[in-house]
This record gives structure tokens, C-alpha cells and sequence, in this order.
């Protein structure tokens, strides 16, 4: 792996970023909601909406406005907030790190968990702890996450449960607060993904101990723990890395939305769904560019790491 | 193992115990926190663009407006704020001079010559009424000056050239204000109380630009922290004025405000905290959650939470465990919910042959008797809602609570035999377009709506949902005359029914806020009228004249207006208010140290 190989990924990503910017402004100035009517005052003249529509760039013909958003994403200028006048990349520098550190744990510990489990159930195929991680994958999958917070909430952050935890927030300034505040958060996160997880990763585990270098080392008589995390899960490791770098962009971008709203967590998630809610083009045109470059360094980091696992696979 | 679980239990709870120190002031007495939780969180915070009641909460609070309402008194009741006292207006009404006070400073900001804030003038009133009529501004408050104020329209036709004066907006000195008026206008101190009226400095819009949505800098009795998608700190402002509260003066009444403890505050300057925290929680179980959990002092009930707190609604009462803890008030909103009929499309509305022009009402009439106030009001608004005839809403003085009643009144009957009267029948009925913006709420609403009309023989089919994503989207597609029924809901901008009353006025129409694009020369004439009235019993006959004449019109169902249930901590001493302004009331909050924190 050597500086070329990584400017050829790199050279391979333009074009990927340019399909999906296109497509997204395409959908946003299309189909997107239109901000003008929002930002006019009561009794506006026909003049009135056309100085909004012209302020926020809606005049323009379509090719120019994309070529200034790319201009945006090249220069990292991405412009003010419609909504709030604020710079956006203030906005996302603020909120960015905070979603970050709130799903990180959660997204950890539900992978870990995930593939324990799931090379348990794997190993003890079609016995009763295999039916009991399956049936509890099955329940986990089909509580609804706003049923999970909200019942966390209560549990453990309210006068009605235990009330340990702050129901919302994010005052962290210590890692005693941050333990704080993002323990609950993690526990729902964990119990939302574990389900899924789980069935993923023993469904990948089950496959790869039916081949034949598992009987082979059953005859050699290795033992469990030994067959199972040097050999099974290693020579797993491509579709595991795959499903998590490729779920890193939407853990980062949307997956802490829902969190982030019940527990009062100013991150990007609640960001990008009050920009979607209300049309707020300048922070959508920059999720969706950021969006775009965090799944060309997924891909990338993804290729990157194929070769150290199983070096077979050819950089070329 | 088991011992290790144990000390790693207590190891976090013991560090989480030290997250709850109370913060002190540098004179070590504590720091007196109100928090306050609003359902929505607020834009922009530069006043030019402050359009909703979550932006005014917080620039009411960050700047100074000439005027502001009485804190306890209600009917609500104009009061000097920046102004030195109440206007002095001409014979002829077109004349105000307003006068206002001596030695109030912007907060200090880099944006000033040396850091330190600078007095205020007249001339900041001039500026920051002038920049609503700047293209520039993208403002959103142009309409309540708009056409009302001498030269100001033709100022920003002639290029918006700050250095060119407008002979109605003039600064006369540094401290005398004079607005030249086209017309009377009795609503303008109304207009001076709103978060659009608050005075900026120009040298923080020259500083920060368009950024100055961010970086407030005004003289009001608190001044921004920090704010996010989730909050928004605000802290005393040191150099707030000091005028001490006088409990007559701002309408205390020993019965109504009996177990209030307002008389704590006789004497004292506001504010009263030193730190406000405003929590922007939409969802509403998070709210409720917030509020149980003591993470915020105040919260508007969600309704979902309305069983299983509340004992009986009529009067509203609590039961014990609540009462105990909490504080709680009902208040009506002032405005109220509506559907509107697009008077401008052919097939329900105004049409040009009058036979047909009569059939179309009949129609709209017997569809307005067919709809059911009562179901709506106990299906949406868990029977605490005032149902009202007409747009003269329960609380202005106007409304007329002995008033004929039947426009609100369901009766199938007289429905039908309108509909059989005037021929119309399963297959002439028009298919309709009924608009909202996307949400659970809406969609029940229109179902409803539906169901009720097809108990008159309204074909299913032909009612049809319009659905938008955002109430932009929604209000574009209506002003563009795409949608036969709105789904709509208006707040007063000031306590005064003229509000209202313009939202049906022809000129008003669609972009405008009459969007049923009602156009009765009748309700015209009256209202240029009374328009230039001030209040008197005169002008509430022709109020309700016109109200009559709308109902007669049968142009829209109308209408409902909620009540929104407040509680908050008994250690809080407040009246609180998001009618009009939004967060006023907040510099009048004080905290009684000598409660319990947790009750």
C-alpha cells in the first residue's frame, strides 16, 4: 500500500462525489422544500417573494447553483444557515464531535456484542442458546427505538425509575460527565443495534464454520476458543469490516437523530433533520458533501484494510 | 467478579453525585437559574427576522422595544419600556413623538469603538425600522409599516440608501423619535412592543454582517451565551437599567394573583435570575420526561399528558399529587384554528354567474353545517378548546359571548336539504383539494373532516389530501391558489382584532394573509373604516358586522381556539405568557431560594 494506491482511490472517489452531490442538489432544488414562504413576512408583494427567492439563490439557473455548491465544497466556504444565519461549517464543527463521542460507545459495544454473540449462537447452531439469542435478536429488532429511549428515559433518568442519569443534555467537561450523559444514550443505541448485529454476524460466523479447515481443525482437536477468534472470525473479517465501515457515514450523519432529539443532544443528526424539515439548503448541500466524502474514505480505508486481512486480495 | 461490579457501580455513581454542584455568582450567593422548555427551537435571532413566537422569546430578552405590555395585567395593557412614556400623538392621529430614555447602553461587544457598548439614540429606532425595508435584511416585520409610514415605502423604491432620510421616520434628537403616519394607524405602539420593533446598533450589522443573526448585541436585561440546536443560554446583563417593579403599576390584583407571591418582586430591578436556560424539546414525551426529572422548571403540557394529570377540565384542576409540587395555568391562545375556503376557485368559491355564485354558497354553507365543532373539539383538543362562532375571538374585548351560536352548530338536516335545495348531489359535487402540511395530527384532522362531510352524502373520493413537507411548501401551493380547502391556524401578532380581521380583507388576498381570497366590498368598506379606529363601541359593532357578513358568506369554518395548560415549579414566581411577544414575562421570573429544589 503505497501513496500512489492511495491517490488512485482517492482519483476513483471524484467521481463518486460528484453522482451523489449532483443527484442530491438535483432532488433538493426539485423536490426539496422551498424556503421562500417560510422566511416572508405576512401580506408580501409579489416583489417581496422575489427579493427572498433571489436572496437565496433560487433564480439562478440550476448548473450555476451546482457549481457554486461544488466551489463551496472545494473552498470548505458552505455559507450561512437560511434559518438561523449562522456559518455552517460553526454549526458543524460544533455538532459534528458531539455526535461522534455520543454514538461512538454505543456503536462500539454494539458491534462487540454483536459479534460475540453471534459467534456463540453460530457455534452452538440450532441448540437453545442459539434460539434464545436469535429470539431475543428478533425482539430487539421489532422494538421501535423511540420505544427503547423513551423507556430508558423513564427507568433511568426520571422520578418514576431510578432516576441516575440526566434526562437530557450535554454538559460535558469531565469524563465523569460524560460518562454521564452518554450512558443511557449508549444502552439504547446498543439495544437497537444488537439485534441486528447479531443475526448479521452469526449468519457470517455459521457460514464459515460449516467449511472444511473448521472439521479439519475439529480433528486436530483445537480447542473452541482457538477455532472460533484465530481462525473462524479472522477469516470473517472482510463482510464484518465491510458492514462497519460502510455504516460508520450513517451512524455519524443519521443514526444518533432520534438520540440526539429525546436527550436534548445538540449533534448533526437533530441538525440535518430540522435542515430537511425546513429546507435549510446551505447545511444539506454540506451533510450531503460531507455524506459523500465519508463513504469515499470508507470505501478507501475499507480497500486498505482488505489487504491487511487477507492479503490475498490484490491491490490491483 | 461480583465485588468488582460493585465498586465500579459505586465508582460512577459516585462520580456522576459530583455532576450536581450548584453554581454560585462571584459573591458566592447562588446563581438563580430559571429553565424554561419551549416545543420548538427559534431561527434566526436578529430581530428583522424574528417571525416566531420561539425567536421572540429570546430577542425580547437580548434587546430593548420602545414598548411593552404590562406583566400581570389583562387585558393586556401598553406599558413605556425604552420609551420614557407613552407617545404623544396629534389631533389628527398622524403624528407620534415618542421620547425615549437617557443613558440606556448596548451591552459591550467588539463591534463598538474600544469594546464598550454605546448609548442609545433615536436614531438606532430610525436605522432599525429602516432595515426591514432593506433588501438586504431578508426581514420578515416590513408588513406592519408597510404603506403605513410616511416616505418609508418610497425609500426602499428609491434604492434603500440609509443615508437618505424618510420624512416619517425621523430622528429629531438624540432622544426624540417622530413617525409621520399616511393614515391613522391606532395599532402602531402594538406594532413597537414586537421582537421586529427592537432597536439594534448598526455597527454590529456593519461588523458582523449576516453572521449578526448569531451575535445579538442589544440593551435588553439579558444577553446571549451560547446557543444550539438544543438550547440557549442567556445571562443578566450587568448594565441592565435599574427600575424597580412597581406591582400596581403592572396590573397585580390581590384576588386573581392571590397565591402567587408576586408581592416579592414590589421594589426590586428586573431581572430576577441570573441565568436563563431555554431547552428547545419538540417531542413531547421528552418534554414531560424533562419536566419530571427536574431538568427544566416550566414546561406547556403536552396534551398527551393531560389524563393523567389533570382531575377534571372544567374548571381545570389537578390532581393532589400534582398540585403539590407544581404551579399551573390555563390560557387561552390568542388566535385560533380555522379552514378556509378558496373563494377564488370557481367550483366552491366566487363565481361569475350569479346562479351559480348562489349554488356555490349554498354548498360552502351546507358543508360548514355539516362540520362538527364539538368532535373536533373533544378529538384534538381533549375538550378544553373554545369554540367560537366567526373570527372574533373569546379573548379580544369584541367578542360577543351572547351571540347567535348556529354557524358552529351541527345540524345534518339543514345540510342536506341546502344541498337538495340547490341541486347539488353525489355527481356534480366538486372534487375538493384539502391541504396540510405532513403530520399524524393532519392527516387525523382531514380524515375527520372527511368523515363529516360524507355524513351529508360527500362522496369520499372527491375530498382529496394535499400533503406538503413543510408549512412553506404548504403555504406556497395555497398562495398559489392550488388548494379549494386550507387547514389553517392564525396567532394574533398584537392584542388588538384588527389582526384578525385584515386576514379576510380583499386587497389582503393570497400571497397575503386573507388566503381564502375573500373579497367582499361590504367587509372592504367596513374595514377601511374601522381600520383607522381606535377601540370604542362603535368600532366593535362594525367588528361584528363584519363577522356576521363572513358567516353569511359561509367562506370558512371557523372556528376554535385552543387552551394551552402551563405548569411549572412552585419554587418559580411567574405568570407566564406566550401570547403576542413570547418571553417577556422572563426578566418578571424570580426563583424562591427558600423552596425545596426538588418538591
Amino acid at each position: 500500500m503505497n501513496a500512489s494506491y492511495i491517490t488512485r482511490r482517492l482519483i476513483y472517489g471524484i467521481p463518486l462525489i460528484l453522482g451523489v452531490t449532483f443527484i442530491s442538489f438535483l432532488l433538493m432544488v426539485y423536490f426539496g422544500p422551498d424556503k421562500t414562504y417560510e422566511l416572508l413576512g405576512k401580506n408580501p408583494t409579489a416583489e417581496q417573494i422575489d427579493e427572498v427567492r433571489h436572496s437565496l439563490g433560487y433564480d439562478q439557473p440550476f448548473l450555476l447553483r451546482y457549481g457554486g455548491y461544488l466551489k463551496e465544497l472545494l473552498t470548505l466556504d458552505l455559507g450561512l444557515s437560511d434559518s438561523s444565519g449562522r456559518p455552517v461549517s460553526a454549526i458543524l464543527s460544533q455538532s459534528l464531535p458531539i455526535s461522534l463521542a455520543l454514538v461512538l460507545p454505543g456503536f462500539v459495544l454494539g458491534n462487540l456484542f454483536g459479534l460475540i454473540l453471534g459467534l456463540m449462537a453460530a457455534w452452538y447452531r440450532g441448540k437453545w442458546l442459539d434460539k434464545l439469542v436469535m429470539s431475543a435478536s428478533v425482539v430487539g429488532m421489532s422494538v421501535s427505538f423511540v420505544v427503547i429511549i423513551i423507556g430508558l428515559q423513564i427507568l433511568l433518568c426520571t422520578p418514576y425509575g431510578l432516576d441516575l442519569f440526566p434526562v437530557r443534555g450535554w454538559q460535558v467537561h469531565d469524563p465523569g460527565s460524560y460518562l454521564a450523559y452518554v450512558t443511557v444514550p449508549t444502552m439504547a443505541l446498543v439495544m437497537v443495534t444488537l439485534g441486528y448485529n447479531t443475526r448479521f454476524y452469526r449468519a457470517i460466523m455459521a457460514d464459515e464454520i460449516d467449511r472444511e479447515y473448521v472439521r479439519t481443525l475439529h480433528a486436530y482437536g483445537a480447542a473452541p476458543s482457538e477455532i472460533l477468534f484465530k481462525h473462524v472470525l479472522k477469516n470473517s473479517l472482510i463482510p464484518v469490516l465491510t458492514r462497519i465501515m460502510f455504516s460508520i457515514p450513517f451512524v455519524l450523519i443519521s443514526g444518533s437523530l432520534l438520540l440526539e432529539s429525546y436527550f436534548g443532544i445538540p449533534g448533526i443528526g437533530l441538525v440535518t433533520f430540522e435542515a430537511i424539515t425546513s429546507g435549510d439548503q446551505p447545511i444539506l448541500k454540506a451533510v450531503v458533501g460531507l455524506t459523500g466524502v465519508l463513504f469515499v474514505l470508507a470505501l478507501m480505508i475499507n480497500d486498505m484494510l482488505y489487504n491487511v486481512v487477507d492479503p490475498r486480495i490484490s491491490k490491483s | 467478579m461480583l465485588k468488582k461490579i460493585q465498586i465500579a457501580i459505586l465508582l460512577v455513581l459516585l462520580v456522576l453525585g459530583g455532576c450536581g454542584e450548584s453554581p454560585t455568582t462571584g459573591s458566592g450567593k447562588p446563581v438563580k437559574i430559571y429553565r424554561h422548555a419551549m416545543d420548538g427551537a427559534p431561527g434566526s435571532l436578529d430581530p428583522a427576522q424574528a417571525a416566531s413566537i420561539y425567536a421572540n422569546f429570546i430577542v425580547v430578552n437580548i434587546y430593548d422595544t420602545l414598548y411593552r405590555y404590562k406583566y400581570l395585567a389583562r387585558p393586556y395593557q401598553l406599558q413605556a419600556n425604552l420609551a420614557a412614556a407613552m407617545p404623544e400623538v396629534s389631533a389628527d392621529g398622524l403624528r407620534v413623538t415618542i421620547r425615549i430614555k437617557r443613558g440606556v447602553h448596548f451591552i459591550d461587544d467588539p463591534a463598538f469603538e474600544g469594546g464598550l457598548g454605546r448609548e442609545i439614540k433615536a436614531s438606532d429606532f430610525v436605522y432599525s425600522i429602516k432595515r426591514h425595508f432593506h433588501p438586504g435584511t431578508r426581514a420578515q416585520g416590513a408588513w406592519l409599516w408597510q404603506n403605513r409610514i410616511e416616505g418609508l415605502d418610497r425609500w426602499k423604491t428609491e434604492g434603500s440608501d440609509y443615508h437618505k432620510e424618510v420624512s416619517g421616520l425621523r430622528a429629531l434628537d438624540d432622544y426624540t423619535i417622530q413617525i409621520t403616519l399616511t393614515r391613522p394607524f391606532p395599532q402602531l405602539i402594538h406594532t413597537l412592543v414586537q421582537g421586529y420593533a427592537a432597536i439594534v446598533p448598526r455597527e454590529a450589522i456593519e461588523y458582523y454582517g449576516q453572521e449578526f443573526s448569531s451575535h445579538p448585541v442589544g440593551s435588553g436585561p439579558f444577553k446571549l451565551l451560547s446557543r444550539d440546536s438544543v438550547r440557549a443560554v442567556m445571562i443578566k446583563n450587568p448594565g441592565f437599567r435599574q427600575l424597580p417593579f412597581d406591582l400596581a403599576n403592572e396590573g397585580f390584583d390581590p384576588v386573581a394573583h392571590k397565591n402567587a407571591d408576586f408581592e416579592r418582586l414590589q421594589g426590586r430591578s428586573p431581572p430576577f435570575v441570573d441565568r436563563l436556560e431555554i431547552e428547545f424539546i419538540g417531542e413531547s414525551a421528552a418534554r414531560w420526561n424533562a419536566f419530571v426529572a427536574d431538568a427544566v422548571d416550566f414546561i406547556k403540557v403536552p396534551a398527551s399528558q393531560f389524563d393523567r394529570i389533570l382531575k377534571q377540565r372544567n374548571p381545570v384542576t389537578l390532581y393532589p399529587e400534582y398540585a403539590d409540587k407544581y404551579q399551573f395555568e390555563t390560557s387561552p391562545e390568542s388566535g385560533f384554528i380555522y379552514m378556509n375556503f378558496n373563494m377564488a376557485d370557481e367550483r366552491i368559491g366566487y363565481h361569475p354567474d350569479p346562479e351559480q355564485n348562489r349554488r356555490n354558497r349554498a354548498l360552502r354553507c351546507a358543508m360548514v353545517k355539516a362540520f362538527d365543532w364539538k368532535k373536533r373539539n373533544a378529538t384534538f383538543f381533549y375538550n378544553i378548546g373554545q369554540v367560537f362562532p366567526g373570527i372574533i375571538p373569546p379573548t379580544v374585548p369584541e367578542y360577543d359571548a351572547n351571540g347567535d351560536t348556529s354557524y358552529i352548530r351541527r345540524d345534518l338536516q339543514a345540510a342536506k336539504a341546502l344541498l337538495h335545495e340547490n341541486g347539488w348531489n353525489e355527481d356534480n359535487l366538486p372534487t375538493l383539494e384539502y391541504g396540510f402540511p405532513n403530520s399524524v395530527a393532519a392527516r387525523q384532522a382531514f380524515e375527520q373532516f372527511r368523515s363529516f362531510m360524507t355524513d351529508v352524502g360527500y362522496p369520499t373520493e372527491k375530498i382529496r389530501p394535499l400533503i406538503y413537507a413543510t408549512y412553506g411548501d404548504y403555504q406556497r401551493a395555497y398562495s398559489q391558489g392550488k388548494v379549494t380547502l386550507m387547514d389553517s391556524s392564525w396567532t394574533m401578532d398584537y392584542p388588538d382584532v384588527e389582526n384578525v380581521m385584515q386576514l379576510y380583507y380583499g386587497p389582503n388576498a393570497a400571497p397575503g394573509s386573507n388566503s381564502a381570497n375573500y373579497n367582499n366590498p361590504d367587509y372592504n368598506r367596513l374595514y377601511e373604516i374601522s381600520a383607522v379606529m381606535d377601540e370604542s363601541p362603535q368600532r366593535t359593532r362594525i367588528y361584528r358586522e363584519m363577522n356576521q357578513l363572513l358567516m353569511n358568506d359561509c367562506a370558512s369554518f371557523t372556528g376554535i381556539s385552543r387552551t394551552m395548560l402551563f405548569i411549572w415549579n412552585k419554587r418559580i414566581i411567574m405568570k407566564p405568557d406566550r401570547s403576542f411577544l413570547g418571553g417577556y414575562f422572563m426578566r418578571f421570573v424570580d426563583v424562591d431560594e427558600t423552596a425545596s429544589a426538588d418538591p
